[in-house]
């Protein structure tokens, strides 16, 4: 296999661009790809504080190390989940990155900070871990930002994280998710901007680029995460993805492009007000962050 | 060749020589879901593993907390 660009031997085909690549040519690939989606979108100004969640994984640390190569500043934020070994290989590799680039990384410890892990908030409430784990991540990387005055906050979600989410917001019809469903969720009181540059970028191009870079990254999957439905989602899209290469991209970039804002106002629900127990906008007294936590120390 | 599998974490002796594409078919794995790392060095679906080489078989899908 030879690289498209300048016939040396390839590293890595990307089939849905009926491409492949030496790995400096894959390393330019990831950066227009990035710069594309930050463009095409209108994510970022030339003055924006820019935060961006590191997780530890190659996602994250690869959006870190690409905004750095277009020259976009940005500071590092992580969660320490609670999740045993895995998180604390999580930050091992987080601090790892950022240390050695000089980089500042600002860190939030939820069960020191606010009390509890993910592991204790999945007992109180009976429902599976991510679905805890999500809604802490947002809140508090939302908080965060606006807390220490940045103005966007970047993510790792990446094409297949972004088609694995459509999918199932499709097959339940979930409209409101569906109006929300966007590579930028603009700023409004009490919420930062929030971005994904990655859209343009499958997780095998983000872990190939990591491997090339010598990015060290937390490799093994989050224990609580196995077996859940997005990850079921994925199995089902890698399968089309392989039959019919460019499916991802074209279920995902089409519905930006034509059908997303079919379901724009779908989400319009009552009116934001600020929580009883934070102050962070909510359309309830108290945000659903702080009723978690109500259940967690309910139960503790 | 010792070849190194995660998530289970398990390490399986396969004959060489043999090419990437072949080896994900016979261990049927996904071509989508992974990738192949000879050494420290990521490697092409077409390329050759020598019966001597140390080969790491990298999951890429994150299955953490989905964005609505």
């Amino acid at each position: 296999m030879k690289c498209t660009v300048c016939r040396g031997p390839a590293v890595i085909d990307v089939r849905r661009h009926n491409a492949a690549f030496c790995p400096d040519h894959f390393i330019v690939h990831c950066r227009d790809q990035v710069r594309r989606a930050i463009t095409e979108h209108d994510m970022l100004s030339p003055d924006d504080r820019v935060l961006v969640a590191v997780s530890g994984g190659k996602d994250s640390l690869a959006l870190w190390d690409l905004l750095a190569a277009l020259d976009v500043p940005a500071d590092g934020l992580h969660l320490r989940l609670g999740i045993g070994d895995y998180s604390t290989e999580s930050t091992r590799a987080a601090r790892a990155y950022a240390s050695a680039r000089g980089w500042t990384l600002h860190e939030v410890d939820l069960d020191a900070d606010w009390g509890f892990t993910i592991p204790d908030a999945a007992a109180a409430t009976h429902r599976v871990p991510c679905s805890a784990c999500g809604l802490s991540k947002r809140h508090l990387c939302n908080q965060y930002a606006v807390e220490h005055g940045y103005d966007v906050v970047a993510t790792g979600h990446n094409l297949d994280d972004e088609a694995a989410v459509l999918l199932g917001n499709v097959l339940r019809w979930e409209t409101g998710y569906l109006g929300r469903q966007q590579p930028v969720l603009p700023a409004a009181p009490g919420f930062a901007r929030k971005v994904k540059p990655l859209v343009r970028l499958g997780e095998r191009e983000l872990a190939a680029y990591c491997v090339i870079r010598r990015i060290d990254y937390q490799v093994e999957e989050c224990p609580l995460a196995s077996g859940n439905r997005h990850l079921a989602y994925k199995e089902v899209l890698n399968g089309l993805e392989h039959r019919s290469p460019g499916t991802k991209a074209a279920f995902v970039h089409g519905f930006f492009a034509r059908g997303q804002t079919r379901f724009t106002g779908e989400d319009t629900a009552t009116p934001l007000q600020p929580c009883a127990t934070c102050g962070a906008p909510t359309p309830g007294e108290v945000c659903a962050f702080c009723r978690l936590r109500a259940r967690v120390a309910e139960r503790q | 060749m010792k070849v190194l599998l995660r998530n289970p974490r398990r390490e399986l002796d396969v004959a060489g020589p043999i090419t990437v594409t072949a080896l994900l078919q016979r261990l049927e794995l996904s071509p989508e879901a992974v990738l192949v790392i000879a050494g420290d060095e990521l490697v092409a679906r077409d390329a050759r593993l020598d019966d001597a080489a140390t080969v790491e078989i990298r999951p890429v899908t994150s299955g953490g907390a989905p964005t609505r």
